[in-house]
């Protein structure tokens, strides 16, 4: 037996059907007609873009689209603003409202899943038959809601400046004074290059960083004095020292490697009282 | 009488082909029906969203297997090939630009899509089911965007990708095991590169296809919805004594009408 609901919403299908077979208009050609302009504007608005993007930029010089292309990958650089596809922007500026670490889930994880649950299970939500955008103020609402804050952190992500590695990097100063190293421009050389490198994705640093990948907390990892050349060396080839779990890290560079060890041995951990 | 014999004759002729096709293949009815198929007489252009995203899905994959023709996937050549296509290869700019701009436009017109569906209230019994598999098709669109995003390897390309990765990462129980699986060793590489290439233009691009199939099955099964302020019937309630045609939708509903 099914509900009242049921009922109506299958004689109400039923009505559309012999409805539209009575008093419709064939697809070909009414609809195509639309269809085919529509589709026609759409392959001319690709091609016009692609057309301005290269007229006006030359090579890794930007134009009105921006350039052809950066320059190639370096996983060496320490000072490049990441930037997604526009259409991630709202999730990149999420990272930046929830403060890493403990949080950055909901920001990352928590509220893009919590939406595409809603988006999902939204003909399972809103179940009367009721059609009319103006009737339905609930959904009006939500719609707006969604929409607006979607853009408004779009637009947010569109003009950060900062990224997350540059967000760390602003905490090296911090750092400085709580192992005392802020007069050795090597080590705070290396202390900014650990925060940008994504050290921290696997490592904790005075509270800072994820640790959820099992790597040790590295806040007083210079306490035994082994010395500036054995964490560069460590980094350089981690295999060789037994961890088959990090990667070697010497794309970075023999100067930037010698900074980065020169942090690690001055970090002894904070200093007492 | 000759004449009009020599005309039947002439007309079988035409057709034998289709004749030929359709006696092998039975399709010849379906693709009538998928034409001349009635759809509410009140269609709109909004309704057009639909068609013109399919119309930038198309124009991704031809561009892509073109692409796919002169791109190297090695961290080594990628950047060089993307540097070869834009500037020697002849109209590859034109190619490359298309397939660059097009993915952006396939995710406005999806969201746009979306939008509309969900203002016609297009998501109701029946079409639920349809409006699920949109929403697949807009996570496997996005997916399609993250993995293109690294394939020209340059410092834009590469910069995000890690951000994207750590992102993944972040979730629990299975985030460090995705992220692992991305990036495929212990840093961006070659290995992340080809995964990424394979996704790409395989797994996902044929995830999307069998989604469209199965979407577009379901609008021509279960017919276009009518604008919801139509004022053709399609599908309201018959009173006794009501005019009928254009008018239909200017009567007052009965009370019990409003309380659903």
């Amino acid at each position: 037996m099914a509900s009242k609901l049921k009922q109506e919403q299958r004689a109400e299908f039923k009505r559309y059907k012999e409805d539209v077979q009575k008093e419709g208009k064939p697809f070909f050609p009414y609809a195509v007609f639309h269809d085919t302009i529509m589709s026609l504007v759409v392959v001319a608005v690709i091609i016009g873009l692609a057309v301005v993007w290269k007229v006006t930029a030359d090579g890794t010089e930007p134009g009105l689209l921006g350039p052809l292309y950066t320059d190639k990958a370096d996983p060496g650089t320490t000072n490049f603003v990441p930037r997604p596809d526009w259409f991630f922007y709202f999730l990149f500026y999420l990272l930046r409202i929830f403060k890493w670490p403990e949080t950055v889930v909901l920001g990352t994880v928590g509220i893009p899943t919590l939406l595409l649950i809603l988006l999902v299970g939204l003909p399972f939500l809103d179940r009367r038959r009721e059609r009319r955008l103006l009737r339905r103020p609930v959904a009006l609402v939500a719609a707006v809601l969604v929409v607006v804050s979607m853009g408004v952190l779009t637009w947010k992500g569109a003009t950060a400046e900062e990224a997350l590695g540059s967000e760390l990097a602003a905490k090296v100063p911090a750092w400085s004074q709580a192992q005392g190293f802020a007069g050795n421009p090597k080590a705070v050389a290396g202390a900014k290059l650990f925060a940008q490198s994504g050290c921290l994705n696997c490592h904790v640093y005075l509270g800072n960083g994820a640790g959820n990948l099992g790597a040790p907390d590295l806040s007083a990892v210079g306490a035994k004095n082994r010395g500036a050349d054995f964490f560069k060396s460590y980094v350089t080839n981690p295999a060789q020292y037994g961890n088959r779990v990090m990667g070697s890290y010497a794309f970075l560079g023999q100067e930037n490697l010698a900074n980065l060890g020169a942090f690690l041995d001055a970090s002894k951990g904070p200093k007492k009282g | 009488m000759a004449r009009s014999a020599r005309r039947a004759q002439l007309e079988a002729a035409a057709l034998a082909p289709l004749d030929w096709v359709e006696e092998r293949t039975g399709l010849v009815g379906g693709v009538k029906y998928l034409l001349f198929r009635n759809v509410p007489r009140d269609v709109n252009w909004m309704q057009t969203l639909g068609s013109a995203t399919l119309t930038a899905f198309l124009v991704q994959a031809t561009t892509g297997v073109f692409l796919a023709m002169y791109y190297k996937p090695d961290p080594d050549r990628a950047y060089e090939s993307i540097q070869h296509i834009t500037n020697d290869v002849t109209l590859g700019w034109l190619v490359r630009g298309m397939h660059k701009w097009g993915a952006s436009l396939f995710i406005i017109l999806m969201f746009l899509h979306m939008a509309r569906t969900f203002l016609f209230g297009a998501y109701k019994y029946p079409r639920e089911l349809n409006w699920i598999l949109g929403v697949l098709l807009l996570v496997t669109g996005m997916a399609e965007g993250f993995t293109g995003y690294l394939l020209p390897w340059d410092q834009t390309a590469y910069w995000a990708t890690v951000v994207g990765i750590n992102l993944n990462a972040t979730a629990p129980i299975a985030g460090p095991f995705l992220a692992q699986f991305l990036q495929g060793g212990a840093n961006i590489g070659s290995d992340t590169l080809s995964k990424f290439y394979s996704i790409h233009m395989l797994l996902l691009p044929g995830g999307i296809m069998a989604l469209i199939g199965l979407h577009m099955y379901l609008v021509v099964r279960l017919g276009v919805t009518s604008p919801p302020w139509s004022r053709v019937a399609a599908g309201r309630p018959r009173h006794e004594g009501a005019p009928g045609g254009g008018r239909e939708g200017l009567i007052r509903e009965p009370a019990s009408e409003e309380a659903s």
